[in-house]
């Protein structure tokens, strides 16, 4: 499949869950010549032995808890919000027909 | 802090107002109201609005995205909580851009967002709709969120204060995320002394945010305290000499002068340009990645809008197609291209190398500093028009320079600085991590100095 093509785009939305019409392929098209452009730019920049910034600050903010229930959330509340619940599961078509 | 309306007039004047600058999504005409303990809370009865991707219990969070039109919480943010227990009256739920993906409040579900100097004009994004209610003075207090300046731009357009805090510093929990390594919860004021009190409401540890920092959260408020005498105030030149306009260069080179004068240590620190001219291509390299991961949650099937389908894959992609925009299923596209194998190095952990350099530079520029100002906006707010959402290329690193305290995780404000042709423009100050109290403390000195008294016409209808 030929980079950037058509069919590129619609298997790459495909991909994330969602379609795109021929004119947003088309948007998208213009957008990625920017986004390599932008690779060039990221090129020229030497970062050897440059460890990723992957958040703010380093300080150690996490800690084991005690192995007992915390936070759960009753069956209707969880179920609240979903567009089909029968027998009190989320419903969703039928997976092996 | 003391709000000019009481909960009932200030939703009178959300509804009287909504029409020019449709700043809600919702506007709820019967709040809770503050009981017990909470009477006696910081924020007694005040009321409040809240940026519509915070969770509220009982009440629709949409994050101005169909996909969540119908959503309604089930639990109540860390912040939702905090509120109300300080004794807030939550009002409304305000309009953003959808899932915080913009800066123009121009792509959100229920319309754009108005700003209200001049309605022809957006009020930047993506916490709008907040800062358009704050700018007519409704509630002393907004909630916004800010992931690259969508607190402290609109608050610039809107001629109000924008407080970005640190990373860290207010819980995340509940909030509908954008780019989690770069969200940072804050808040809109009328003024220092409220953002001061503010934050002492809204910050402090969380468990539920494994990000939320474990120091001390002191009394701002009280322990406010404006004196000049003997502040360092370094003035980035590399963005100060960006600035063409001359009624904004005349208000900063006052400023200057006056800071001077009041006994402040004023000093010039700068950046490489080249350096800078990355701050907008690594911004949106990282922030669109991280969304793509974060938003692979709203897929139609536990909560949110779902479309028929003839199989779960059928439903989940004909719920995201038709609940997205299509503004933001192309930065999913561009996110998600920048996370493949073969381009992470390239693009993702690139854009995560640059980003620490650029943060490296950006705390040297603190060396011998207390805040460290810039202007915050270099244009007024753009007609809506007139605006364009680039998706990718071109920006100019002076109109996203406060994407720098994102990449660090550095503690930001904007205040109001003056009027060029009728319409407010910033000042941009900026301090060291969990440095709140010396971000506070000049920036009340600076509000004496500038002495900024705005209120835009439209709101006058509500008097």
């Amino acid at each position: 499949m030929e980079k950037f093509s058509a069919e590129y785009f619609r298997k790459l939305a495909n991909d994330l869950k969602f379609d795109l019409s021929d004119e947003e392929i088309e948007d998208l098209k213009r957008d990625f010549a920017e986004v390599e452009k932008q690779v060039d730019l990221f090129d020229a920049i030497d970062t050897a032995g440059v460890e990723p910034m992957v958040y703010p600050f380093e300080a150690e903010t996490i800690f084991l808890r005690e192995d007992a229930e915390a936070d759960t959330l009753p069956q209707n509340d969880a179920l609240k919000n979903a567009a089909d619940v029968r027998m009190g599961h989320v419903h969703v078509p039928k997976v092996v027909k | 802090m003391k709000s000019r309306l009481n909960a009932a007039q200030a939703i009178e004047a959300l509804h009287t107002l909504q029409p020019e600058i449709n700043a809600c999504v919702t506007i709820i005409d019967e709040p809770e109201l503050p009981k017990g303990d909470a009477l006696q809370g910081a924020l007694a009865n005040i009321p409040v609005v809240l940026k519509d991707n915070v969770s509220t219990k009982g009440i629709r969070t949409t994050a101005s995205s169909r996909i969540l039109d119908n959503y309604i919480p089930v639990y109540d943010a860390h912040i939702t909580k905090k509120l109300k227990d300080a004794g807030a009256i939550i009002i409304a739920k305000t309009s953003m851009d959808e899932l915080g993906m913009g800066g123009t409040n121009r792509n959100a579900y229920t319309g754009p967002v108005h700003n209200p100097w001049d309605t022809d004009r957006i009020p930047g994004g993506s916490s709008g709709g907040s800062a358009a209610v704050m700018a007519c003075g409704i509630v002393p207090l907004a909630i916004g969120t800010d992931t690259g300046d969508s607190i402290r731009k609109p608050a610039a357009y809107c001629g109000v204060v924008g407080v970005k805090p640190t990373y860290g510093r207010i819980s995340r929990y509940g909030i509908i995320p954008y780019a989690s390594s770069l969200d940072t919860v804050g808040y809109f004021t009328q003024n220092i002394a409220d953002a001061a009190a503010a934050l002492g409401v809204l910050a402090g540890r969380d468990d539920h945010d494994m990000t939320s920092s474990q120091k001390e959260v002191p009394d701002y408020a009280a322990n406010l305290n404006p004196d000049l005498k003997g502040k360092k105030v370094a003035v980035f030149k590399t963005l100060y000499d960006k600035l063409t306009h001359p009624e904004m260069k005349a208000a900063f080179d006052r400023l200057i002068e006056q800071l001077k004068e009041a006994g402040a240590i004023v000093s010039e620190v700068a950046m490489p340009e080249e350096l800078m001219e990355l701050i907008p291509p690594v911004y949106k390299t990282i922030a669109n990645a991280e969304a793509t991961a974060n938003h692979s949650n709203l897929d139609g099937i536990r909560f949110g809008m779902r479309e028929p389908g003839e199989s779960v894959e059928e439903v989940m992609t004909n719920s995201r197609t038709a609940g997205f925009s299509s503004y933001v299923r192309a930065r999913f596209v561009i996110g998600s291209y920048s996370l493949f194998e073969e381009n992470q190095d390239r693009l993702f952990r690139k854009a995560q190398k640059i980003r620490r350099l650029l943060s490296d530079a950006y705390a040297k520029l603190f060396e011998d500093a207390d805040v460290v100002i810039a202007p915050a906006n270099f244009t007024i707010a753009p007609r809506i028009d007139e605006t364009s959402e680039v998706r990718f290329g071109n920006d100019r690193f002076e109109d996203e320079h406060m994407q720098l305290a994102n990449f660090t995780g550095y503690p930001s404000l904007t205040m109001p600085l003056g009027l060029a042709d009728g319409m407010p423009f910033g000042l941009n100050v900026n301090a060291k991590p969990f440095e709140e109290q010396t971000l506070f403390d000049v920036s009340a000195g600076m509000e004496a100095l500038i002495g900024w008294k705005g209120e835009p016409e439209v709101c006058q209808t509500i008097r």
